[in-house]
């Protein structure tokens, strides 16, 4: 069995520095791999990224993170990346890892996502160039997905993202905002390649639970809905 | 309906303030539900600390001084957690 522990939407900053870290004492007795699914700071600055990497630090299991809108939001994505990577984060965004974990092997790849809805009530590539970009920055990353997902050679094959690829774990969050929230295409690409689980965040109004058009089992783990510093979640090789 | 007091619909005073919770760097929260009723302004939703709660007083305040700002937003949970889930 491997234990996956996995949160999002921590938004740290200088005043929650050790907010988590109670709970983070005892997370090897827990898990055997901690997910961060992005919205890790507030603002997306080296200094809040320096909190969130003093808060994963020595946790006692590999750290793996993708960023998250916030994240994005100062413009300094390759200094915040830097930051979380020298605390111990692997930071992953379109590419992926694998863990042995006692005597199997967890792959997990990993991407930020984007928005456009959902199959049948989505957007498309068509008219300002402002809506191509937007579209093509979700194709663009679905892709990323599946292909880093599709390179794993492992047991056990997750897709860690901050946007849903599923409307089922969006439950609760107002309907007229759902195609800022996820995109079908991250649902397309988790089911086209073997995976086992997708872990998402994002959706602090959302419902924890969902499955993919193909059946794979969908988490949100936003912190506001798992309502607490992380879960577990056990997959059996 | 319009607001009788300044003529103004509630929904737009509603996204004025929602907007500047998401945009306003003190704040930079994106989930919180503003509802306007009358003369009061109601705030729903979760934040990571309790400075984020009271950031956004201040922020809805400054924007719409003349209303009063209720603020029923949770500080988020951040405990061990429960039983795992098993996936089979």
């Amino acid at each position: 069995m491997i234990r996956i522990a996995a949160v999002g939407d921590v938004h740290l900053g200088p005043d929650a520095q050790g907010r988590l870290r109670p709970a983070l004492e005892h997370l090897p007795e827990h898990a055997d791999v901690l997910l961060l699914a992005g919205d890790l700071t507030r603002h997306g600055t080296p200094e809040e990224a320096r909190v969130v990497a003093t808060e994963f630090q020595d946790v006692g299991v590999p750290v793996l993170a993708v960023l998250g809108n916030h994240d994005h939001h100062g413009d300094a994505v390759p200094e915040v990346t830097e930051v979380l990577t020298e605390g111990g984060i692997q930071v992953l965004e379109g590419d992926g890892v694998v863990l042995p974990i006692d005597g199997h092997r967890l792959g997990v790849a990993g991407v930020k996502g984007f928005g456009g809805g959902f199959e049948g009530r989505c957007a498309s590539a068509f008219g300002e160039p402002e809506m191509k970009a937007f579209v093509g920055h979700t194709i663009e990353i679905a892709g990323k997905l599946q292909s880093a997902l599709e390179s794993l050679s492992c047991d056990i094959r997750v897709a860690l993202m901050h946007y849903s690829p599923v409307p089922d774990t969006l439950h609760g969050e107002p309907l007229e905002i759902y195609p800022f929230l996820g995109a079908y295409q991250l649902g397309e690409a988790v089911d086209a390649s073997g995976t086992h689980l997708a872990v998402h965040g994002h959706a602090h109004a959302g419902c924890e639970r969902g499955v993919t058009p193909g059946g794979v089992r969908v988490r949100n783990v936003a912190q506001p809905v798992i309502r607490s510093a992380f879960t577990v979640y056990c997959v059996e090789p | 309906m319009l607001n009788p007091g300044n003529g103004e619909a509630p929904e737009y005073v509603a996204a004025r303030i929602r907007r500047a919770l998401a945009e306003d760097p003190r704040t930079a929260e994106l989930g919180i539900q503003v509802t306007v009723k009358g003369e009061h302004v109601y705030l729903c939703g979760s934040v990571a600390s309790q400075h984020c709660k009271e950031e956004l007083d201040r922020v809805a305040h400054e924007k719409e001084p003349t209303l009063t700002v209720h603020n029923d937003v949770d500080v988020v949970e951040a405990g061990e957690p429960g039983e795992p889930e098993v996936l089979r």
